[in-house]
C-alpha cells in the first residue's frame, strides 16, 4: 500500500481557564499543532497523520482532553508520500 | 512530500479552521483550494443526515464523488463540518450498494418463500403493479399503504403524497419522523396552528441562557453545538443546563447538569411554571394579549394495542387529544401542586439546582433558548412535554425574539421540508392542511386538477399501527421507502417482524444498501440517493436548501421520485377510482396516474431547456419534462400567500438555503413578531396568526407515569439513541470504514456498581432482556456515556444487535411516537445463561 500523508485542521473550542492546560495536552498528540486561537479559546490545530482513521482517532482523543468543550474538523487533504520525495 | 509542501498545507489547513471560527492568525493564507482541488468540480448540497442543514461543498472527479468541506458560504455551519459529515463523500460508495431489483423468486416466478433474485425494473413493477392491484381489488384502498421517510427530498414526498391520497385513495402514508418529531410538529399545532419554529439558529448568538432537554446536541447535533460553545466562550455570563436521564458529552460540556428520573421531566416543568407563577415573573400583559388558557384531558393511556390492561384502564385512551378552555387562575391551581418538594422527590434533583435552573426562565432580563430532541418527542406524554416548556416560554414572554426562543432540533435533514411541510402523515396535506378537513381536501383536489371527492377522508395508520396492521392482515400492500424501519420501530420481533413476513402480505423496499428491513421485504429496488439525483431539503430551522444532481447511481439504481411516477404509469383511473367519479367527470376515464397526477398541465410544464446545462438531470430525462420544478411549483402554491410562502424553484439553485416565508424575496428569521415577520399587522407587535384568534394556547397538564417502570424482575430502565459517528440505523455511516471502525458495534452503558452487583466485567457479554424480547451486547462501564444507577443504554445502529427486539411499541396517545427512552428490562452475564438458564 502507498503510503500517505494526511494533512487536516481542527477547530478546538476550549474553555478559556484550562486553555494553556490544552495546549500542553496537544503537544503530547502525535502529529498535532497549534497555531494561534489561544485569545479566543477557539484553537486552531492541525494534525498530519499517516492514516484517515488516525484523524478520527486524534480528534476522539483532543475532545476527551479536559476542558475541550468541542473539536471541529474543518479541512483534509492527503497524497501520496513518495510523490515529491 | 517535501517539508515545505507539508508546511504550506498545514498552513492552508490552519488558514481554512480560522476561517471558519472567525479567529485571525498571525499570518494567514487566502486562498485554501490546493493545486489538486483545481481537478475537482465543486457544488453546494446540504448534507444528507442530520436536521441541522449543514452546508457542504461537493468535488466531483470524473464522475464520482471524492471530497467534501465544509461550505464556508453556508450561514447554519460556516465552513466546519462533523465527523458525520466529513466523511459524506463515501456514503455512496459501500462495496454491498444494491444496483438492481432483486425479487423472492421460486421456480421463475415471485414466491414470498423463495430466495432473493436479480430482475429487471419491467418484471419488478409488473410483479408490484399485479399485487397492489389484487390488493385494491379484494379489499380496497384501506389495505394499501406506504412508509416514507424525513429523508426524502421534497419532490420525493409529493409525489408519494399525490400517489398515495389522490392515486390510490388512501392516507396510509406516513413518514419514518413519525418516531422521530411527531410530538414537537402536533404540539406545535396545537400551541400556535402553525407547525414549525418561530426562531431560528440566529438565536444561538442572542441567547443568555441555553437549557436542553433530552438533547446530547454536543454528539447529535455537533455543528450547532459549536454555536452554543461559541457563545457561551465569547460571552462568560452565557449559562449552559443540561436535562437528561444520564450523564453524556454535553452534560459535562454544560455549566448546570441536572440527571432527573425517566419522566420526571413533566413534573419539573410544571414546577418551574409554578415557580414563575408564584414569584410573580408571569408577563401578565403578555399573557392577556397574546395567550389563551385550557387543560389537557388526562389518564391517556399509552398508545398500546386497545385490548392491552393500560389502555382499557386509562380514562381518555380514545380522547386523548381532546382539551377545553380554562383560565389562568385553573392553570396556575394546577401548577401550584407542583412544589419544589414534589419535582424534587418525583426527579431526583436536589431542591436548589432546580431552584437555579427556574430562575433562568423566570429572570426577565435572561434570554432563554430551550432546546429539545428525542428525550422529549419519543415521550409517552412527548405532546404535553412539548406544551410544557412553550407554557414557561409564554408565561414569561419569552418568544419569537432574537434569543427568546423554544427551539425543536430535527433528526432529519427534511423532516421538516418533506415530512411535516409537504405533510406526508397520515393525516396531513401540504401547508400545515389535514385530510378530514373538507374545505382543504377541496383546495387540495383544485390544485391537483383533480375530479371532487377522490381524496380521502379517512385519516390512515400511522407508523406504528401499519406495523399492527400488517401483522394482523389487515395492510396487505406495502412500499417502505428511504427508511430502516425493522431496525428501528419498536418492539420489532413481535409488532414489525410478523407483518412482513405475513403470506397475506407483499412488502416492497426501496433503498441504497441491503438493510434489515430491505432483507425482510418481498421485493428489493435499488435507490439511488444523494447527490444522485436533484434534491430539496427544509432543515429545522424552516431554511428550505436544493442541490443538483452530481453524479449518476450505479448500476440500475434509480432515485424514489422515478420509483414513484414510474410506477403510477401502471395503474388507470378505472382501476383505482371508484366508478361515480369517473362517470360525472368523463375526462378522467381510461387514464393513467401518471397522466392525472404528473401529466396534468402543472407538474409537467416546464420544459428541459430549463435545467441548468452544467448538471444532468435523470428524472428529467426520463420524463421529457422538469420534473423537479414542476413538483417544487405546484406543491409552493399550496403555501404562497398563507404564511408558508417558499421563494421560486430557480432561486435555491442559487442560495444557501431560505428560511420560509420568504416575501418579496427577504426570508424570515423570526415569526410572529413584527418588524421581523411581514404576516404580523402593522401596530400589533406580536401576533400567533396561525390560530384564528392569533392568540397561544397555554396547555395545562399533570405529570404522569410511564407506560412501563422497572420491577423486581426487570429492574433496570433501558433507554436507546445514538452515538456522534453513526447516524440513525448506520445503514450508510457504517459502510465508511473511518466510523465504522471508530464505534464498531452496539455496548451496554452500564453504571460500574449495577455491573459489579451482577459480576458482569467491562467488556463482558450479556444478554438484555425485556418481556419482548432480548439482544445480546456487552457492558461498557466508561466511556462518552455515563449512566445512573438502575439505568442503561443501548444505541441503535448495530443491526448486529437489533436493540428494538427489546423496546416497547408505547407511544404518546396524541402524536402517536413511540416512547424509546422508557421501558424496563434486565442483563445478566450471557455465559451463566448458555450454562444454565435454557429458557
Amino acid at each position: 500500500m502507498t503510503a500517505e500523508c494526511h494533512i487536516s485542521s481542527l477547530v478546538v473550542h476550549s474553555r478559556p481557564e484550562r486553555v494553556a492546560s490544552i495546549i500542553e495536552g496537544l503537544g503530547l498528540i502525535d502529529g498535532a499543532e497549534v497555531h494561534g486561537g489561544a485569545d479566543t479559546g477557539k484553537l486552531i490545530v492541525t494534525l498530519e497523520t499517516a492514516t484517515e482513521s488516525q484523524v478520527i482517532e486524534r480528534i476522539n482523543a483532543i475532545q476527551l482532553l479536559d476542558g475541550v468543550l468541542a473539536a471541529t474538523l474543518v479541512f483534509h487533504h492527503f497524497e501520496p508520500v513518495q510523490e515529491r520525495e | 512530500m517535501d517539508l515545505t509542501r507539508r508546511t504550506l498545507l498545514k498552513t492552508q489547513a490552519a488558514a481554512a479552521a480560522a476561517a471558519a471560527a472567525n479567529v485571525t492568525l498571525p499570518a494567514s493564507a487566502q486562498n485554501i483550494l490546493t493545486g489538486e482541488d483545481l481537478h475537482l468540480q465543486w457544488s453546494k448540497a446540504p448534507c444528507r443526515f442530520c436536521g441541522t442543514g449543514c452546508g457542504v461543498m461537493v468535488g466531483v472527479k470524473d464522475g464520482k464523488v471524492v471530497a467534501t468541506h465544509g461550505d464556508m458560504q453556508a450561514e447554519v455551519n460556516r465552513g466546519l463540518n462533523c465527523v458525520k459529515g466529513y466523511f459524506l463523500s463515501k456514503i455512496m460508495y459501500g462495496n454491498d450498494r444494491l444496483t438492481q431489483p432483486l425479487m423472492r423468486m421460486k421456480n421463475g416466478q415471485f414466491a414470498k418463500d423463495g430466495d432473493f433474485q436479480p430482475v429487471s425494473w419491467d418484471q419488478a413493477f409488473d410483479e408490484m403493479a399485479r399485487q397492489f392491484k389484487r390488493v385494491l381489488k379484494e379489499k380496497g384502498p384501506e389495505a394499501v399503504g406506504m412508509f416514507g421517510s424525513g429523508q426524502w427530498t421534497i419532490w420525493e414526498g409529493y409525489a408519494a403524497s399525490k400517489l398515495m391520497r389522490a392515486g390510490f385513495r388512501t392516507n396510509n402514508l406516513d413518514p419514518n419522523a413519525r418516531h422521530c418529531m411527531a410530538s414537537a410538529a402536533v404540539t406545535f399545532i396545537r400551541t400556535f396552528g402553525m407547525d414549525e419554529p418561530m426562531g431560528c439558529y440566529d438565536d444561538f448568538e442572542n441567547a443568555d441562557a441555553f437549557v436542553l432537554w433530552g438533547s446530547n446536541m454536543a454528539e447529535m447535533h455537533p455543528i450547532l453545538w459549536t454555536r452554543v460553545t461559541d457563545r457561551r466562550l465569547s460571552h462568560p455570563h452565557v449559562r449552559i443546563a443540561t436535562l437528561s436521564t444520564y450523564e453524556h458529552r454535553t452534560t459535562d460540556l454544560s455549566d448546570m447538569a441536572l440527571i432527573f428520573k425517566p419522566n420526571s421531566d413533566l413534573a419539573i416543568m410544571n414546577y418551574i411554571a409554578n415557580y414563575i407563577i408564584q414569584n410573580g415573573a408571569v408577563n401578565r400583559e403578555f399573557v392577556e394579549k397574546h395567550c389563551n388558557f385550557r387543560l389537557a384531558n388526562t389518564d391517556i393511556g399509552y398508545g398500546l394495542r386497545p385490548e392491552n390492561v393500560l389502555e382499557q384502564r386509562a380514562q381518555h385512551a380514545n380522547d386523548a387529544q381532546v382539551s377545553s378552555p380554562s383560565s389562568f387562575e385553573d392553570y396556575a391551581k394546577l401548577m401550584s401542586q407542583y412544589t419544589v418538594e414534589k419535582a424534587s422527590e418525583l426527579s431526583g434533583i436536589p431542591k436548589e439546582r432546580l431552584e437555579t435552573l427556574a430562575r433562568l426562565y423566570a429572570d426577565p432580563k435572561v434570554k432563554v433558548m430551550s432546546l429539545w430532541t428525542m428525550g422529549f418527542n419519543q415521550h409517552v406524554r412527548g405532546v404535553w412535554a412539548n406544551h410544557m416548556v412553550y407554557n414557561l416560554h409564554l408565561l414569561t414572554g419569552k418568544i419569537a425574539e432574537p434569543g427568546n426562543s423554544p427551539f425543536s432540533l430535527t433528526g432529519q435533514p427534511s423532516a421538516c421540508g418533506t415530512a411535516r411541510e409537504v405533510g406526508t402523515f397520515s393525516h396531513r396535506l401540504p401547508a400545515d392542511m389535514v385530510v378530514n378537513n373538507p374545505e382543504h381536501r377541496k383546495h387540495a383536489e383544485e390544485i391537483w386538477k383533480l375530479p371532487h371527492g377522490v381524496l380521502p377522508e379517512k385519516i390512515g395508520y400511522h407508523a406504528v399501527q401499519q406495523d399492527r396492521m400488517l401483522k394482523d392482515g389487515k395492510l396487505n400492500a406495502y412500499w417502505i421507502m428511504c427508511n430502516n424501519n425493522l431496525q428501528t420501530a419498536p418492539n420489532t420481533n413481535n409488532e414489525t417482524y410478523p407483518g412482513y413476513r405475513n403470506p397475506a402480505n407483499f412488502v416492497v423496499v426501496s433503498d441504497a444498501y441491503p438493510t434489515v428491513t430491505a432483507m425482510a421485504a418481498d421485493l428489493i429496488l435499488p435507490a439511488a440517493m444523494w447527490v444522485e439525483k436533484e434534491g430539496a431539503y427544509g432543515n429545522a430551522e424552516r431554511r428550505t436548501h436544493f442541490w443538483h444532481q452530481l453524479v449518476n447511481a450505479p448500476g440500475d439504481a434509480r432515485s424514489d421520485l422515478w420509483q414513484l411516477m414510474e410506477f403510477s404509469k401502471r395503474f388507470t383511473t378505472d382501476e383505482v377510482w371508484p366508478a361515480a367519479i369517473l362517470d360525472a367527470n368523463q375526462g378522467y376515464k381510461g387514464k393513467t396516474l401518471f397522466e392525472v397526477l404528473f401529466g396534468n398541465g402543472e407538474v409537467n410544464k416546464f420544459p428541459l431547456t430549463g435545467i441548468d446545462p452544467a448538471y444532468e438531470n435523470r428524472e428529467a430525462t426520463a420524463f421529457g419534462f422538469y420534473v423537479q420544478k414542476g413538483l417544487f411549483e405546484e406543491y409552493a402554491s399550496f403555501g404562497r400567500g398563507h404564511g408558508h410562502d417558499l421563494a421560486p424553484f430557480d432561486t435555491y439553485h442559487e442560495v444557501r438555503g431560505l428560511r420560509w416565508p420568504v416575501v418579496n424575496g427577504q426570508e424570515t428569521r423570526w415569526r410572529y413578531r413584527e418588524g421581523y415577520d411581514p404576516y404580523v399587522e402593522k401596530g400589533a407587535g406580536l401576533q400567533f396568526y396561525g390560530n384564528p384568534d392569533k392568540k397561544a394556547n397555554i396547555m395545562g397538564a399533570p405529570y404522569e407515569p410511564p407506560a412501563e417502570s422497572p420491577d423486581a424482575e426487570y429492574d433496570l430502565w433501558l433507554v436507546t439513541g445514538r452515538v456522534l459517528e453513526h447516524w440513525h440505523s448506520g445503514s450508510m455511516t457504517l459502510r465508511v470504514p473511518e466510523l465504522y471502525k471508530a464505534f464498531p458495534g452496539a455496548v451496554l452503558f452500564m453504571h460500574p456498581d449495577d455491573a459489579a452487583r451482577r459480576h458482569l466485567r467491562r467488556g463482558q457479554e450479556v444478554r438484555v432482556v425485556s418481556r419482548r424480547g432480548e439482544i445480546r451486547s456487552r457492558v461498557e462501564t466508561r466511556g462518552r456515556n455515563r449512566v445512573p444507577q438502575g439505568l442503561v443504554f443501548v444505541p441503535f445502529f448495530d443491526a448486529s444487535q437489533l436493540i428494538n427486539k427489546v423496546t416497547l411499541d408505547a407511544t404518546d396517545p396524541i402524536s402517536k411516537q413511540t416512547d424509546f427512552k422508557k421501558c424496563a428490562v434486565k442483563v445478566f452475564a450471557a455465559s451463566v445463561a448458555d450454562a444454565g438458564d435454557v429458557q
